[in-house]
């Protein structure tokens, strides 16, 4: 491997590893505040990325300005989802049946697209789709740093939301700890809701970023929420800096393992990972007392 | 689509039976199907299939749909075959290997149909193939060019297009060859979707410019349905190969495309299979970047085969653009049957099956894609054109023979 | 399974005496609900026997075996959703494993269909058993998180490791019974599948009514008291997960025998593992002939919506719904709603719940096998 395809798989692993860090830290959102492992995050990413498409072929502007519309849709219709669906399940087994629920969603949203658009593989056609620059003597493609960049953005204000404001106060002191959160006056309920409506959130953002520079069919959320799903366990459930982290380091390592070992090889990072983390340190690497028990 | 809706309501009446059948023992034999049209001779003769019209392989699915109907239409203008309507009983597989296994199961025993034509795409004909082997039915195919088809070794399985996969790029392996020392490609690179007819043609160029003494620089092999070529491209990019060869199907060539422009690789010469033949290609690549870019193509709206000028007219009278690949395979399937079925006198199941099946391993059939024979496994002996975008629209340049355009020696940059 | 109600008994006297006050039951045929059970289990017996010889259709012979493959599979998820509460989305690894053990062993052995068909479940078990040591560390989420990544590694190995698998192509398996009329080859698979499937009823019923199984039931109903009382959790979840595995991989090289040709995409399909859990909720995963009775009714529906809205995706959406309306309102499946029905005539049946830990040891409360209801706040962990 030669320094310049070394550098350039290390770039495209950072850029593919900032996404991949925004949709994780939705993902492990939910299972903080409510322990509900949300199996169609992914479906609704690429429920985003098609709403972008469509924005796109329908309106000819630049799908990114269809968050404006997707953000505020998808916050809405993740705290209705949380209000209306989840907490009608019985508490004692809400995290197996909110797999199961969720799971449903998700062939729902699948069936519909395919429904609605069609098998046909999409893909927005963009002016910058195949420009690129000069980053240290490697050709890093525009849309990729576009992708990176709204992803960076997202979750930047998704840190400045949890660390800055009261809600975020109140949202990490949910997970924390929910009974004493509610001893100490916060809506637990409430937060719930609106943390369920971040995390879709950032799905909304996810599935633009993601829409830019890829094709996007009905089914291609299964190949999301393995390598998802892996982080998060990783990271150790619930905890937000832990799956940004490890989706960085998974998503640079899978970047430089394509070399050797070829794309599809290389897509097996993130389950050793996920194994070796259950025999080592089944609570992952940076989660709390949660993630063994749930 | 009267056909499509008589089939749904058929079906319906097949899973209410199924369901009946398991409940209540009561249900006796006969099934959905009933006493009716079978040995009748005025009735329609019924031709089953089953196609992907969603899934991966929907976009040249519909080609192929398209294909069928247009020779359907031909012929019930002309008086129908063997002097009786035909109509097309077409089922939609989802690009599923069990559903098209179960569309043929019922199209034979459930729909009693009396000619099945073949689905689309390599992976799709292997199980289906069998299916109608075990019932003994005729299958002529338009899209199952991969060697592993024929090793299976189907006596009743004939591929009704020009060539096998391994042979696609012989013309364009001869001309390099042929090419003088400075401008013969030297080193290549290949990228391959793991599925048959993309893995095929890319194999057998790869087999014969390796004996040659290219040397193979990048030798990928993805699987369906990925769409992050990023790293596949880092490597093509590094590698800066002479010759860039893709075995793609059509989405896959697109993004293969873009992520090595994204990377400022310019190879000399690129081919890809089957994305280049569809006429959305040139729309999602930019009609100033396609320039140059090749692929096998078995079939030409210019060569003068018979019934071609009649087929390019119905086309483009019915689409306003001339005919695919995948319609005119389709088209040519029809015209085998026809041919056979109008030889032998005979369309229904049974022994008339082994009769059709006889006939065509006896002679030869003059099509759209040229004079058509196969050997013992339903293999043709013909052999692919080159074609090659000149000026943004798609042109054969090999052989020189039939070539409607000079080939490119250096692409142009995309 | 001997050994293991062997080592469990060992183990964990406290569940041998709970199970020892068993006789309590009424005798077979003088309890209605039993003698309308006896019944109904005989006229379905009848109606899967004589199905074949009713009908030379290939295409309903072809999906009565579909729905049968489905009921195995179903049956042998179940010894795992049923008796342990742990949901697994992943079990089509097994099935899959199952059908490429059948294909691998004739393919590069040229070993004999019927033997490579006895050998595939073991080899699946052997695949299992690590993946379960792995899995079963961790409760919950993170459980059917690592089904779920079985599935999808196994998915790319199969595509990937083409030089064994065959990569996205596939692979062919040759014809175990040659010369047969295709038809004729659906009616003989029929029957395997009906000996299998009947197998596998036998083994969790034996187990549903052993010692061990109630192990496994004290675990699905509070596994932290369970090992407070003394049964071996991790040891009884390994060996319920085992026997799973057979099951559905014994499915699976059936289903490979049977079609002939195997698709990675198709064999390690998520989509799959998740009929298998709808098919075992809707039926009931406490009962017996609970994923039998979901099998046929998810497997028929499919099957409908397949053929009736087969041209667009309406089938996903179908069974998404319905996986999503038996979460919300019939977590416990038909079968427990219809007993319910007969249950107010009869003596309550009480949750493990509901039973203190004395209780249990003193063997005074009968075993929990009928639909048990959550008691609300029963338990401190949850939440």
């Amino acid at each position: 491997m030669s320094s310049a395809l070394l550098l350039q798989s290390l770039i495209l692993g950072i850029l593919l590893g900032g996404l991949y860090a925004l949709l994780a830290s939705g993902l492990t959102l939910y299972f903080g505040v409510m322990r509900v492992v949300m199996i169609a995050h992914s479906a609704f990413l690429i429920l985003a990325g098609y709403l972008a498409w469509f924005f796109t072929v329908q309106t000819g502007l630049d799908p990114m300005i269809s968050l404006l519309i997707t953000v505020p849709l998808f916050f809405g219709i993740g705290v209705l989802m949380q209000r209306l669906l989840i907490t009608r399940l019985k508490p004692a087994s809400l995290t197996m049946m909110s797999v199961l629920l969720t799971f449903a969603i998700a062939l729902v949203i699948e069936g519909m697209l395919g429904f609605t658009f069609t098998g046909v593989q999409r893909r927005i056609r963009l002016d910058y789709g195949a420009s690129s620059i000069e980053v240290l003597g490697a050709q890093v493609a525009v849309v990729k740093l576009v992708a990176f960049g709204l992803a960076a953005l997202a979750l930047g204000s998704l840190w400045f939301v949890l660390k800055k404001t009261s809600f975020g106060q109140a949202l990490r002191a949910t997970i924390q700890h929910k009974e004493a959160a509610e001893l100490v006056g916060i809506d637990t309920a409430k937060v719930a809701s609106y943390g369920f409506g971040l995390g879709l959130a950032t799905a909304a953002v996810g599935g633009t970023a993601l829409a830019l520079d890829a094709t996007i069919y009905p089914s291609l959320h299964w190949h999301w929420i393995g390598p998802l799903m892996a982080i998060i366990v990783v990271g150790g459930l619930g905890s937000i800096p832990g799956a940004a982290v490890a989706a960085m380091l998974l998503g640079v390592t899978q970047s430089l393992l394509q070399v050797p070992l070829g794309t599809t090889w290389a897509q097996t990072v993130f389950y050793v990972a996920l194994f070796v983390t259950l025999m080592v340190r089944p609570q992952g690497f940076f989660g709390g007392r949660l993630a063994q028990r749930f | 689509m009267s056909a499509r809706r008589l089939t749904r309501s058929r079906a319906r009446g097949a899973a209410v039976v199924a369901g009946a059948a398991l409940l209540l023992t009561a249900c006796s034999s006969g099934g959905g199907g009933g006493a009716e049209e079978e040995g009748d001779d005025d009735g329609p003769i019924r031709i089953g299939i089953s196609l992907p019209l969603t899934g991966d392989f929907s976009e040249p699915g519909k080609g192929v749909q398209n294909g069928y109907e247009i020779w359907r239409d031909e012929i019930n203008e002309a008086g129908g075959l063997l002097g009786r309507q035909v109509e097309l009983v077409i089922l939609d597989d989802q690009s599923n290997a069990d559903r098209v296994v179960a569309d043929y199961e019922a199209l034979i025993t459930q729909e009693e149909v009396d000619l099945i034509f073949g689905p689309f795409s390599s992976r799709l004909v292997l199980p289906s193939a069998r299916v109608a082997e075990e019932y003994g039915m005729l299958f002529v195919e338009p899209a199952g060019a991969a060697e592993d088809i024929f090793a299976a070794g189907y006596r009743n399985l004939f591929y009704a297009a020009p060539a096998v996969a391994d042979t696609h790029y012989d013309y364009l392996f001869d001309h390099l060859m042929s090419l003088p020392d400075g401008e013969r490609p030297e080193t290549a690179s290949f990228a391959s979707m793991d599925d048959p007819l993309a893995m095929g043609a890319a194999n057998g160029l790869k087999a014969k410019l390796e004996e040659a003494g290219v040397e193979i620089l990048v030798d990928e092999i993805y699987p369906p349905n990925t769409t992050d070529f990023s790293g596949i491209a880092a490597q093509l990019a590094e590698a800066d190969a002479d010759l860039l060869v893709g075995g793609t199907q059509y989405q896959d060539g697109v993004n293969m495309i873009l992520a090595v422009r994204q990377l400022g690789y310019q190879p000399r010469m690129a081919a890809f299979t089957t994305a280049p033949t569809l006429p959305e290609f040139v729309e999602a690549i930019g009609a100033d970047k396609v320039d140059g870019i090749m692929t096998p193509n078995g079939y030409s709206p210019a060569a003068e085969y018979e019934g071609n000028a009649n087929f390019v007219e119905m086309v483009m009278e019915k689409e306003g653009r001339e005919p695919t690949e995948d319609e005119a395979n389709a088209y040519t399937v029809g015209q085998v049957v026809t041919a056979a079925v109008e030889a032998v006198g005979c369309a229904e199941q049974g022994d008339c099956q082994t009769e059709l099946v006889d006939w065509l391993h006896e002679n030869e059939v003059a099509t759209i894609v040229g004079d058509l024979r196969w050997d013992e496994a339903g293999r043709p002996n013909g052999a692919h054109f080159i074609q090659q975008y000149v000026d943004g629209s798609p042109e054969i340049v090999l052989p020189e023979d039939q070539a409607t355009a000079e080939f490119i020696a250096v692409k142009p940059e995309w | 399974m001997r050994n293991a109600s062997e080592t469990t008994r060992a183990a964990a006297p406290a569940a041998e005496r709970t199970a020892g006050n068993r006789a309590a039951r009424p005798p077979l045929l003088r309890d209605p609900r039993r003698l309308v059970g006896v019944g109904l289990l005989v006229a379905l017996a009848v109606v899967v026997l004589v199905f074949p010889m009713t009908t030379s259709v290939g295409y309903l012979l072809s999906t009565g075996v579909v729905i049968l493959n489905y009921a195995l599979m179903a049956t042998g998820w179940n010894f795992m959703g049923g008796f342990t509460g742990y949901i697994s989305l992943g079990h089509a690894a097994y099935f899959g494993l199952g059908a490429y053990a059948v294909a691998i062993l004739i393919d590069r052995t040229g070993m004999s269909p019927f033997l490579a068909l006895a050998l595939a479940p073991l080899v699946v078990v052997v695949i299992a058993i690590p993946v379960g040591v792995a899995a079963l560390r961790v409760r919950g989420a993170s459980f059917v998180i690592v089904t779920i990544a079985f599935v999808l590694i196994l998915l790319l190995v199969a595509q990937s490791w083409a030089s064994l698998t065959g990569g996205s192509t596939g692979l062919m398996v040759p014809r175990a019974f040659q010369g047969l009329m295709r038809t004729e080859h659906h009616q003989v698979f029929y029957y395997i599948y009906v000996a299998a499937l009947v197998l596998a009823l036998l083994v969790w019923w034996r187990i549903d009514r052993s010692r061990f199984g109630m192990g496994l039931k004290a675990v699905r109903e509070d596994e932290d008291k369970a090992r407070a009382l003394g049964v071996p959790t991790f040891r009884a979840k390994l060996i319920a997960f085992a026997w799973s595995a057979f099951f559905t991989g014994l499915a699976g090289a059936l289903y490979a025998l049977w079609f002939g040709d195997l698709d990675p995409v198709f064999q390690f399909s998520i989509l799959m593992g998740a009929y298998m859990v709808l098919m075992a909720l809707l039926g009931g995963v406490r009962e017996l002939f609970g994923p039998l009775l979901g099998a046929i009714v998810v497997g028929l529906a499919i099957e409908f919506f397949k053929a009736e809205f087969g041209d667009t995706q309406f089938h996903l959406v179908a069974t998404g719904l319905l996986l999503a309306l038996v979460v919300l309102f019939m977590p416990e499946g038909v079968i427990p709603a219809v007993k319910g029905l007969f249950a107010r005539f009869g003596p309550q049946a009480s949750s493990i719940r509901e039973v203190s830990a004395q209780q249990l040891l003193d063997g005074t409360q009968d075993a929990p096998d009928d639909d048990a209801p959550v008691a609300p706040g029963g338990v401190g962990r949850v939440r």
